[in-house]
């Protein structure tokens, strides 16, 4: 027995006690430390996520379906919002949570977040213009909140604001790295605060014109987007990494999306120079020709003017926040009376923006004065609110998630139809998920915005009529 | 003994007869073993009709008083066959018994390789002899386990995979997250039994095939943690023990080679509808010049009528084909997809040499495989090397070692819906001839691919040969392929010592070891871009182990006592890189030819795990018997300060035949036992890092990161299961009866689960300590011999087992736990466990239906309406499983057949779904009650009948709806019309075979020669799901769960010929 007591030590031995070399469990494959900028470039890279998706382009109706096409355009069933949340939010949470650790190696810490803050901005109002109410104080707290509660879009705006108002104000001298957009350029971060907060205070005209009109002046005041050159774009690479979604598309040979009919019958007849570049002349007789929007039976992609070719490049860049925006916002803004200068202001800013937009666009711009000098387009007093609504939602082309809530907000361009009795929703639905992981917050957001059942066609806060 | 009984029989019992005793003689006598000539120890020796008996001592002599010479002495002893002798004028008789193979199981290997008298084992263990294994040499020999053992689930998968996945599951899902994955074990080395396949595209099959079935002497399933404990955290899902054949001391050397040529053949395909053609509508489409041509550009069959028209079919359009610009006729190709397939072969030689010298043994064994599969351009070719030797150093220092090595290369077939030629049975033309495609290449280098953009409608022409949605099935066979290979080693090495009679203690070092290699690529001239793609997987498992061993018997007491050590340590690493962007020159396939920055990935990872166990049998007066074991765990992949887990198990049996003393009931016992097994999770699970994202090469060279979807923890327990388990074992008439019935409960607790939690928290699933699933089930395992004679035999087993499952709890907050989801046309189905529920409930969109009388709700448009994506269909696990083999055996031949067979469990056929959505399947072509085509125009009668009651208006309609819309709605919405039953009965294996040996052919110049004639696969007795979908076959590639199928590999029947040569 003594020779078994000899082996039970012996195991015990062998075994050891229960150290580990101490960095067993750390994995080795990835980087246990992320820098802030390096994080919010990952976020960064993300955004032209919002305007590169078929889906919008339907809300909208700048493309039709040549293929596939449904008696409902519109998703009837959920749409996600999570991979906005697991992704760049997430990613720009983390920066702002570690405030405290972030180094000034990569320009003044104060300058990353308020980076961290505009982005995240963006992002949540995205969000909230295309579903509604959503998660948004409780959200992104990983293990501390499972089931973050839905949050009024009305306290979301409110709190945009005041958040964009302290990352403009934090901007101190010193330039970032690592940023994709602005090359650290820190004034521009600024002027993109306050534009978007200027947009979003031109979404209340309906809702709260009164704090529309307060915060849109506040914004103008602190100095918005002055020339294309400050736009937010999303510049795409000749890199398959790094590649424009519709390049990715067009490269798999699919021919799915034409011009809408809805958009040729608002350029092809005044002879718009940026038809040239949304879409290429049909292969039939080389004409600009619309495809009716929820058009079912055989499509022939040949007789219809597909996608441009600057759209569907690789490296073609998304445009997200633009110059031609803030003009179209302020001439809207005079005509509102929101800032001063009337219907002479609104026209000066109202012909700038159209031209803003050809030159973004890179429209032939040889023939503009006649172009502007049309009935259609030459602004009209009478008519001010339309044409800016219509020139705008043209401009918007691509964006088809901005051009589809400006359309919800002033009900412009006029010209929106309705295939097989399918209306322009007006929002977005809930992924269903959420009904699982996160019942009782769900139920309450969709009892309290919609009287307990969801649809498409529930209206967000800020859109009355 | 020639006496028939029933099976109804079981619970006889006979009575004792006694014959009155004569006058005495003493009879002296050695017993030895035949197989190696060692003296047999406790054999039995009666007088046969009395109660005289004797045993023999150590060294196998006995000596026995007998009463005349007419007096017959019965030699007995467990294990062997029982001899009957005269006595005659003989005072010494030696007898040398041999082992009686239908009693094998007496003695059962159990955890840890601890052999043990199988009345002393007071848990459930189930063992299968390898020749039951291998006669039909499936490819993946896990698979031939299905229906032998009960509580054993094996979900396969078609052999067209060529050692596709076979998954096991032991007693149900325990694992609320799916999986459980039972512990390989060979010859006391666990084995990898992982699989890099996805659960869509190649099919690399789980690793657990490296063995070499001819190798297996038995298969011994441990079913549950009671059996399993002292695997500790590797046991929770119990253990696959296989034993390897070994040499035998002093025996001569003997050559055993077995042939066998197997045949394939795909069997059991879809019905497809014949009456029209590719197209998306009836109305021809003309080219400039008036002629009629077939729509290339449209992958369904809703086309004109195949009425023989003439057509510009696709080849007319290819200036390098004989038939351009010319009209032929449009019919259908009836067997358009058959013709597609191959016959495969499977040729299997293979070697073995055993033997032994006085104080040695030795086996060596070799097997070639070589598998042409039934998809065009796949093969599997598969080595295996093996050794297994023991060397006796000294009188008691011994030395053994086991060594395999398996070599793979494989050419394997895509499976999912959107891989390789899967897609045929879901988008394709009816009217495309397939014998057309086949020369897929032209002269020139141009591919032919029959799915193209449509001409250019001013010249006729195609502009663009690019294939539009699917490429030519044989462009993608021969070009788009993908290869894989694995090399591997496994074994060990061990030296034990005798310390005295009593004691001996040993020690293992073991290995498993693989490279496997997996390279693809895409060609130029497909859909996409072209682009390659490799990876190596790199896997070293060391286990290094101490085992003291300690038996005793004194008076009638008996110990069994162990006590070991174990360090598992684990090192793993990939490396995988993929062009990106597309490649520079057709025909080189290099990561060095990516356009764009390739994307790489290396990977390396480490675990260890340091375990101390014992274990204690103590036996009494070999009727009754009590186990304890006890098991450490530390592992390295839980949090550093709370690493250290114990694992205990007790059991009891007792063999209440030994107190009853009944001639017919040769064994009764009754067993119960808890125990506690675990299991952990992968490494750095509990750490928080960073992804690296993509990088973005603008003004400057941006590196980026990301936070990961997962949120991993801290402060993560290993999961624990409680096992509870009661069963009877029988054996009458001499084991001609066997009977086991099995009751268990396991009670899973503290889960390790990626829980999918709302992703607004900014993950979409945190690793979490959460739920608790509780498995109940029967067991029961019948073997029986209705018919023994000299001549004729016929031997049956029969298994049954029946599991019922619940999730009892989850995570605070969350009752929902999604295993699985899949998509298709922005519609999805989910696999959900609810609490309170099964395990698994198949959950999509279902038919709205009115409250009152349960009919379908119609919209405006009379199409049916649907729920979203949360009706419950009930769970996809079995009620029962099991299998029935019969063997029968008459002179020298044998007739084998096996059957296996599932009751209930449900599944979503996305093929079947597809092949109606896109007018392949009959019902899209079918005859309405009009006695109309559903295809012909609605005035006419023709339509599909829809009845159900409106929406609206809240009456009963009944209305005819065109049929591509209907199914436009129906075989895309509406998940409720796929599901099937994955009931089945299956017959499995049949044998026929005839033995030659050279006791009854003197003339035969060898010792034995066995002629079989194989199936596998043979025939679906049963299946209430529809024909072409195969319910046993939806392993789905790695996927723990099989629920759904989606482009599932063609069922494949096999018959060969096996021939056995032993010299």
């Amino acid at each position: 027995m003594k020779k078994l007591n000899i082996m039970i030590i012996t195991a015990l031995l062998l075994v050891g006690c229960n150290n580990f070399e101490e960095d067993i469990n750390i994995n080795p494959n990835v980087p246990s430390q992320a820098s802030g900028t390096q994080l919010i470039a990952n976020a960064m890279l993300s955004l032209s996520g919002l305007s590169s998706s078929p889906q919008g382009e339907f809300m909208s109706q700048y493309l039709s379906e040549t293929q596939y096409v449904n008696a409902s355009l519109y998703p009837q069933s959920s749409t996600s919002f999570y991979g906005w949340y697991q992704g760049p939010l997430m990613n720009l949470q983390t920066v702002l949570n570690a405030a405290d650790e972030l180094s000034g190696v990569e320009g003044p810490v104060s300058n990353q977040l308020a980076v961290a803050k505009i982005l995240k901005s963006y992002y949540i109002w995205n969000l909230t213009d295309r579903w509604g109410d959503i998660p948004y104080t409780e959200a992104l707290s990983g293990a501390d909140n499972f089931t973050p509660a839905y949050d009024s879009q009305e306290s979301i705006y409110t709190d945009l604001f005041n958040v964009l108002d302290e990352a403009s104000s934090q901007i101190v001298p010193g330039s970032i790295t690592n940023d994709i957009i602005y090359n650290g350029d820190m004034s521009k971060w600024s002027k993109l605060a306050n534009t978007l907060k200027m947009l979003m205070a031109l979404r209340l005209s309906e809702v709260n014109p009164t704090l529309g009109k307060e915060k849109f002046a506040a914004a103008v005041q602190s100095g918005v987007l002055a020339s294309n050159s400050d736009n937010l774009v999303f510049r795409h690479l000749n890199d398959a990494n790094n590649q424009n979604y519709w390049f990715s598309q067009l490269n798999q040979g699919r021919e799915w999306w034409a011009i809408s009919s809805t958009l040729m019958d608002k350029m092809k007849p005044v002879g718009d120079p940026r038809l040239m570049v949304y879409g290429n002349a049909n292969r039939t007789d080389g004409d600009y020709t619309g495809l009716v929007f929820g058009e079912t039976v055989d499509i022939d992609t040949e007789k219809y003017a597909l996608l441009g070719d600057a759209i569907t490049a690789q490296d073609a860049p998304v445009y997200l926040v633009t110059y031609a925006q803030v003009l179209f916002a302020q001439a809207e803004a005079a005509k509102l009376g929101w800032i001063t200068g009337g219907d002479a202001t609104a026209e000066e800013n109202y012909t700038m923006a159209i031209e803003a937009s050809m030159d973004q666009w890179g429209a032939d711009t040889s023939m503009l004065a006649d172009f502007m000098a049309q009935p259609e387009i030459a602004y009209s007093a009478d008519m001010a609110i339309e044409q800016i609504a219509t020139q705008r939602w043209v401009h918007l082309f691509m964006h088809g998630y901005e051009g589809w809530a400006e359309y919800r907000r002033t009900g412009y361009p006029n010209n929106m139809v309705a295939p097989g009795g399918a209306e322009v929703p007006n929002r977005q639905i809930y992924i269903e998920t959420e009904q699982f992981n996160n019942t009782e917050n769900y139920n309450e957001a969709v009892q309290r915005q919609f009287g307990g059942t969801e649809s498409l066609y529930g209206k967000v806060w800020w859109d009355i009529n | 003994m020639k006496k028939n009984y029933a099976i109804t029989l079981l619970f006889l019992f006979g009575f004792l007869v006694s014959i009155p005793m004569y006058a005495q003689q003493t009879v002296k006598g050695k017993v030895t073993a035949q197989e190696d000539g060692e003296p047999l120890p406790g054999v039995s020796i009666v007088v046969q009709g009395s109660s005289t008996g004797t045993v023999t001592d150590l060294d196998g002599n006995y000596s026995i008083a007998v009463p005349g010479t007419e007096s017959v002495l019965v030699y007995s002893f467990i294990g062997y066959e029982t001899q009957n002798k005269i006595v005659g004028n003989s005072s010494e008789i030696n007898i040398s018994l041999s082992e009686d193979i239908s009693q094998l199981g007496e003695v059962v290997v159990t955890a840890l390789g601890i052999t043990r008298d199988e009345r002393s084992i007071g848990y459930s263990t189930q063992e299968v002899k390898g020749e039951n294994l291998t006669y039909t040499k499936e490819q993946n020999v896990l698979g031939s386990l299905s229906g032998k053992v009960a509580g054993v689930q094996v979900t396969g998968s078609s052999g067209a995979s060529m050692g596709g996945t076979q998954k096991i599951k032991i007693r149900g899902v325990n694992s609320i997250s799916g999986g459980g994955e039972p512990l390989m074990v060979v010859d006391g080395t666990p084995i990898s039994n992982s699989n890099f396949s996805g659960a869509s595209g190649q099919d690399y099959g789980n690793l657990g095939q490296d063995i070499n079935p001819d190798d297996i002497e038995t298969i011994n399933v441990l079913k549950g943690p009671a059996a399993s404990a002292l695997y500790g955290i590797r046991g929770q899902y119990g253990v696959i023990m296989i034993t390897t054949k070994k040499g035998k001391k002093g025996s001569d050397v003997k050559v055993e080679l077995s042939s066998a040529v197997f045949v394939d053949k795909v069997t059991n395909l879809m019905p497809y509808q014949n009456l029209y053609g590719g197209g998306s509508s009836q109305t021809w489409r003309t080219l400039p010049n008036g002629d009629k041509y077939v729509d290339m550009s449209v992958d369904e069959s809703w086309g004109p009528k195949t009425d023989g028209t003439l057509v510009r079919q696709i080849m007319s359009f290819y200036p390098q084909d004989p038939t351009y610009e010319q009209l032929t006729p449009f019919q259908a190709y009836p067997d358009n997809i058959k013709d597609y397939y191959e016959t495969g072969t499977n040729v299997n030689n293979g070697v073995t040499i055993t033997g032994g010298g006085a104080s040695s043994n030795f086996r060596v064994s070799l097997n070639d495989t070589r598998i042409q599969g039934v998809e065009p351009n796949t093969s599997l070719k598969r080595n295996n090397v093996g050794l297994g030797l023991g060397i006796d150093l000294t009188k008691k220092l011994r030395l053994t070692t086991n060594i395999n090595y398996a070599a793979n290369k494989g050419r394997r077939p895509g499976q999912g819906s959107e891989d390789g030629s899967r897609y045929l049975g879901q988008w394709f033309q009816r009217s495309m001839d397939m014998n057309r495609l086949k020369d897929y290449q032209y002269d020139d280098g141009t591919f032919l691919h029959w799915n193209l953009r449509r001409p250019s409608s001013s010249t006729g022409e195609i502009t663009n040969y690019n294939p539009l949605y699917w490429a030519n099935p044989y462009f993608l066979a021969y070009e788009n392929f993908s290869d894989d290979n694995r090399d591997r080693f496994f074994g060990d090495v061990g030296v034990s010592y005798q310390i005295m009679p009593e004691l001996k203690v040993s020690a293992f070092v073991r290995s498993d070891m693989y490279t496997q290699n997996i390279n693809s690529r895409a060609s130029f001239g497909g859909t996409g871009n072209p682009g390659y793609s490799v990876g190596k997987y790199q896997n070293t498992e060391m286990n290094y182990e101490v085992l003291a061993q300690y038996n005793k018997v004194w008076n009638k007491f008996s110990l069994d006592a162990n006590v070991g050590g174990n360090l598992y340590d684990r090192n793993y690493s990939y490396l995988s890189m993929a062009t990106v962007g597309g490649l520079t020159s057709p025909g080189f396939y290099n990561i060095n030819a990516s356009i764009d920055r390739p994307s790489t990935s290396s990977y390396q990872q480490k675990k260890q795990i340091k375990s101390a166990y014992a274990m204690v049998s103590l036996g009494y007066n070999n009727t009754y018997f009590v186990d304890a074991s006890l098991r450490n765990d530390n592992s390295s992949t839980l949090p550093v300060d709370n690493n250290s887990y114990w694992y205990p198990s007790l059991s009891a049996s007792w063999v209440f035949s030994e107190l009853i003393k009944s001639e017919t009931m040769t064994l009764g016992k009754l067993r119960l036992s808890y125990a506690q097994a675990g299991s952990d999770l992968s490494p750095y699970s509990t750490t928080s890092f960073f992804n690296v994202g993509s990088t973005y090469t603008g003004a400057s060279t941006v590196n980026t990161l990301s936070v990961p979807d997962n949120l991993n923890n801290p402060n993560i327990k290993p999961s624990f299961a409680h096992s509870y388990e009661a069963g009877v074992d029988f054996k009458f008439y001499e084991g001609r009866v066997g009977l086991s019935f099995t009751y268990y409960n396991q009670r899973n607790e503290n889960q390790i689960l990626n829980l999918d939690v709302s992703g607004t928290s900014g993950f979409g699933s945190a690793t979490i300590n959460a739920g608790e699933i509780v498995n109940k089930g029967l067991e029961l395992a019948i073997t029986a011999t209705p018919f023994r004679s000299e001549k004729f035999n016929w031997d049956v087993a029969f298994n049954l087992s029946r599991n019922r499952n619940e999730v009892v709890e989850l995570y605070p907050g969350i009752d929902v736990y999604q295993y699985g989801s899949t998509t298709y046309s922005s519609t999805s189905s989910y696999l959900n466990s609810y609490v309170g529920k099964p395990f698994g409930s198949l959950v999509g969109q279902a038919y709205q239906r009115d409250e009152a009388t349960g009919k379908i709700l119609l919209g405006s448009n009379n199409m049916p309406l649907y729920t979203d994506a949360t009706h419950d269909f009930g769970t996809v696990l079995p009620d029962f499983n099991g299998g029935f083999q019969n063997v029968l055996n008459y002179q020298n031949f044998q007739l084998a057949a096996m059957i296996d067979f599932q009751a209930g469990g449900q599944f979503f056929s996305r093929s079947k779904m597809l092949a109606v959505r896109t007018g392949l399947d009959p019902i899209s072509a079918a005859i309405n009650d009009n006695g109309m085509n559903v295809r012909d125009p609605l005035a006419e009668g023709g339509g599909v009948k829809v009845e159900g009651v409106s929406a609206e208006t809240g009456e009963e309609v009944t209305a005819y709806v065109d049929a591509k819309a209907y199914y436009g709605v129906v075989a895309r919405r509406i998940y409720e019309d796929w599901l099937y039953d994955a009931s089945f009965i299956r017959l499995r294996e049949v044998s026929l075979s005839y033995n030659f040996n050279k006791a009854q052919y003197a003339k035969l110049p060898v010792e034995n020669v066995r002629v079989a004639f194989v199936g596998r696969n043979l025939a679906m007795l049963f299946q209430n799901a529809p024909k072409g979908i195969n319910p046993a076959e939806l392993s789905t590639g790695s996927q723990a769960i099989g629920w759904y199928e989606s482009g599932q590999l063609p069922s494949v029947r096999s018959f060969g010929v096996n021939l056995n040569v032993t010299f």
